[in-house]
C-alpha cells in the first residue's frame, strides 16, 4: 500500500485499469439489461413491476457499498495517514451519493405500484434516508471547510461516525417488522430469490460495481490534479 | 417483457431515470478529469518555460 | 477526577450566570409545546395520540438548538487551545462540557416535558415512561449532539451542516425513545426499548468524547 502512496505511481497503475474497467462494465451491463427486461419471468404477484428490482437493488447495493469503501478510506487515513485514503474517501461520496438517490427514487417506483404508497417511514426506507442524508453531510464538509487537511480531518471523523448506520441499514429488515421486501440474496442460509432472477440481479449489481471502480479511479486521478494545481499555484505564490 | 402489462410506466421510468442520472454522474466526473488534466498539462507547460528562459 | 468534576462545574456556573442556552433551551422548547394544540385545532383525543412524539421532538431539537453553546464561546476565545495542554485528557474535557450541556439543559428539559405533558393532553399513564425514556435519552441526546458542535465549531454557517450531521444520529435515539415512552404500546416493547435506549446512551458516552476532541483538535492546530 505504501507503494501507492505516491500518486503518480498509483496513476500509472491504475490508468490501464479505467477502460478496462469499462468494457467489464458495458458487458456486464448488456447481459445483465438482457436478463433484467428479456429473460428473466415477471413475478407472479407484481407482473412485470418486479423487473424495476434489477435497478434498484443494485443501486442499493452500491450505496451501502461505496458508503464503507469511504468508511474504510477514512479509516486508513486516520491509522495508516497514507497521503491518497482522504483522496479515495472524498471523491467516492458524489458517486455514492447518486446511487443511494437512485435506490430511494427507483424504490419509490418501484413502492407505488407494490404498496400503494410512494413513501413510508419503516426501519429500511428510514435508514436509507438517514444514508442519504449522511453522503450529503460528508459531501458538505469538504464543501464548507476551505483549508483540505482540515477539512480531512473532519471528514474523516463524518465517515467513521455515520458508518454505524451502514450495519443498521442491512439488518433493518430483520430486526423490526417492516413493509419492505426481509432480505432474501445475502443470507445466512442462502438466497431464497429464483434463480432465473438471481442471476439478472448479480450480473447488474457486478455491472453497477465496475462502474463504480471506473469513475471512482477516473475521479481519483482528477483529484489528484486538482491537488497538484494547488501545488504549483502555491509554489507560484512562494516563489514571487 | 410485455410492454401492455399494468404499471410499466413505472418500470420504464426507474430505468430511464437510472440510466439519466449514471450518464450525467459519469459525464460530470469525466468531464472534470478532463478539464483538470488540461490545467495541469497547460501549468506544466508554462513552468517549464520559465525554467528553460 | 476532582479536575473532571472541576470542569463540569466550571460549564454549568457558566451557563447559569448566561442564561443564554438553556434558557434558549427552554423558550423553544415551551413554544413548540404551545404552539401545537393551537396549530392543531381542539381535538384532544388527536393530541394525545400525538403527544409523546411531540414532546420527543421538541426535546431533540431543542437540544440540537442549544448544542454549539458547549463549544463555541472556549473555542473563540481561546480557552479551548488552554485545555488541550492541559493535564486532563482533551477527550475528558470534551466529555466533561457535554455532560455540563446534558446537565444544565437536557436533563431539565427531558424532566419538564412529561410534566408538561398536559398541554399536549398527553395520557397519565405515559407520563413516567415517557420521563424515564427522555431521561435515558437525553444523555445520548446531548452526547451526539456535541459531535455536532465538535465538527461545526470553526464554520461561521455551520447551522445547516450540525442538523445534517446529527440528525442520522439522532433517528435510532427518537425510535427507540418513542417504543420505550408510550404507556399503551405495554412493556413488553418498551422494556427492551428501554434498554436499547440506555445501550445507544452509554455508546454515546464512548464514542462521542473521542470524535468531538479529534474534531476540535483539527481546528485548534
Amino acid at each position: 500500500m505504501q507503494y501507492l502512496a505516491n500518486p503518480t505511481r498509483f496513476l500509472k497503475l491504475t490508468n490501464p485499469l479505467i477502460p478496462l474497467a469499462w468494457w467489464v462494465m458495458f458487458i456486464l451491463l448488456a447481459v445483465g439489461l438482457y436478463g433484467a427486461l428479456v429473460s428473466s419471468p415477471p413475478d407472479y404477484q407484481q407482473g412485470e413491476s418486479v423487473r424495476i428490482m434489477y435497478v434498484h437493488v443494485p443501486a442499493a447495493w452500491m450505496a451501502l457499498f461505496v458508503y464503507s469503501v469511504m468508511a474504510l478510506a477514512s479509516a486508513v487515513a486516520v491509522i495508516f495517514r497514507h497521503p491518497l485514503a482522504d483522496v479515495a474517501a472524498k471523491t467516492a461520496a458524489p458517486i455514492g451519493a447518486v446511487f443511494c438517490f437512485l435506490a430511494l427514487a427507483t424504490g419509490s417506483l418501484w413502492g407505488k405500484p407494490m404498496w400503494g404508497a410512494w413513501w413510508v417511514w419503516d426501519a429500511r426506507l428510514t435508514s436509507m434516508f438517514v444514508l442519504m442524508l449522511l453522503y450529503l453531510g460528508y459531501i458538505a464538509i469538504w464543501q464548507a471547510i476551505d483549508e483540505p487537511h482540515r477539512a480531512a480531518m473532519i471528514a474523516r471523523i463524518v465517515a467513521l461516525v455515520g458508518f454505524i448506520n451502514v450495519p443498521i441499514v442491512k439488518f433493518s429488515v430483520d430486526w423490526w417488522n417492516s413493509l419492505h421486501q426481509p432480505a432474501s440474496v445475502f443470507r445466512m442460509s442462502g438466497p431464497t430469490i429464483a434463480p432465473s432472477m438471481l442471476w439478472p440481479l448479480l450480473v447488474m449489481g457486478l455491472a453497477y460495481t465496475f462502474m463504480f471502480v471506473a469513475l471512482h479511479l477516473i475521479a481519483i486521478r482528477a483529484e489528484i490534479a486538482a491537488r497538484k494545481i494547488r501545488q504549483i499555484h502555491i509554489a507560484e505564490i512562494g516563489e514571487r | 417483457m410485455d410492454t401492455a402489462a399494468n404499471h410499466v410506466g413505472f418500470v420504464m421510468a426507474a430505468y430511464l431515470l437510472s440510466f439519466l442520472c449514471l450518464v450525467a454522474l459519469a459525464t460530470f466526473i469525466i468531464a472534470r478529469d478532463r478539464r483538470l488534466k488540461a490545467e495541469v498539462e497547460l501549468l506544466e507547460r508554462d513552468r517549464n518555460r520559465k525554467k528553460t528562459s | 477526577m476532582k479536575l473532571f468534576l472541576a470542569l463540569i462545574r466550571r460549564d454549568l456556573v457558566l451557563s447559569l450566570r448566561q442564561g443564554g442556552g438553556a434558557g434558549t433551551a427552554l423558550g423553544f422548547f415551551l413554544t413548540v409545546v404551545v404552539l401545537l394544540p393551537i396549530g392543531l385545532g381542539p381535538d384532544q383525543a388527536l393530541l394525545g395520540r400525538i403527544a409523546p412524539g411531540a414532546l420527543w421532538i421538541a426535546l431533540l431539537l431543542s437540544v440540537l438548538l442549544s448544542a454549539d453553546r458547549i463549544y463555541q464561546q472556549d473555542y473563540e476565545d481561546g480557552s479551548l487551545d488552554i485545555m488541550t495542554m492541559g493535564p486532563v485528557p482533551f477527550e475528558l474535557v470534551a466529555l466533561a462540557k457535554s455532560i455540563a450541556h446534558w446537565l444544565s439543559t437536557s436533563l431539565p428539559l427531558a424532566v419538564a416535558a412529561p410534566i408538561l405533558g398536559f398541554l399536549v393532553n398527553l395520557e397519565p399513564g405515559s407520563v413516567l415512561p415517557l420521563a424515564m425514556a427522555m431521561a435515558a435519552g437525553s444523555i445520548a441526546l446531548s452526547l451526539l449532539a456535541s459531535i455536532g458542535a465538535a465538527v461545526t465549531v470553526g464554520l461561521r454557517r455551520g447551522g445547516l451542516l450540525v442538523s445534517l450531521l446529527v440528525l442520522p444520529l439522532y433517528v435510532p435515539v427518537l425510535i427507540f425513545g418513542m417504543s420505550a415512552s408510550s404507556g399503551v404500546s405495554g412493556p413488553d416493547i418498551a422494556i427492551p426499548s428501554f434498554l436499547i435506549l440506555l445501550a445507544l446512551a452509554l455508546a454515546s458516552l464512548v464514542l462521542s468524547p473521542l470524535a468531538s476532541a479529534a474534531a476540535l483538535r483539527s481546528y485548534l492546530k
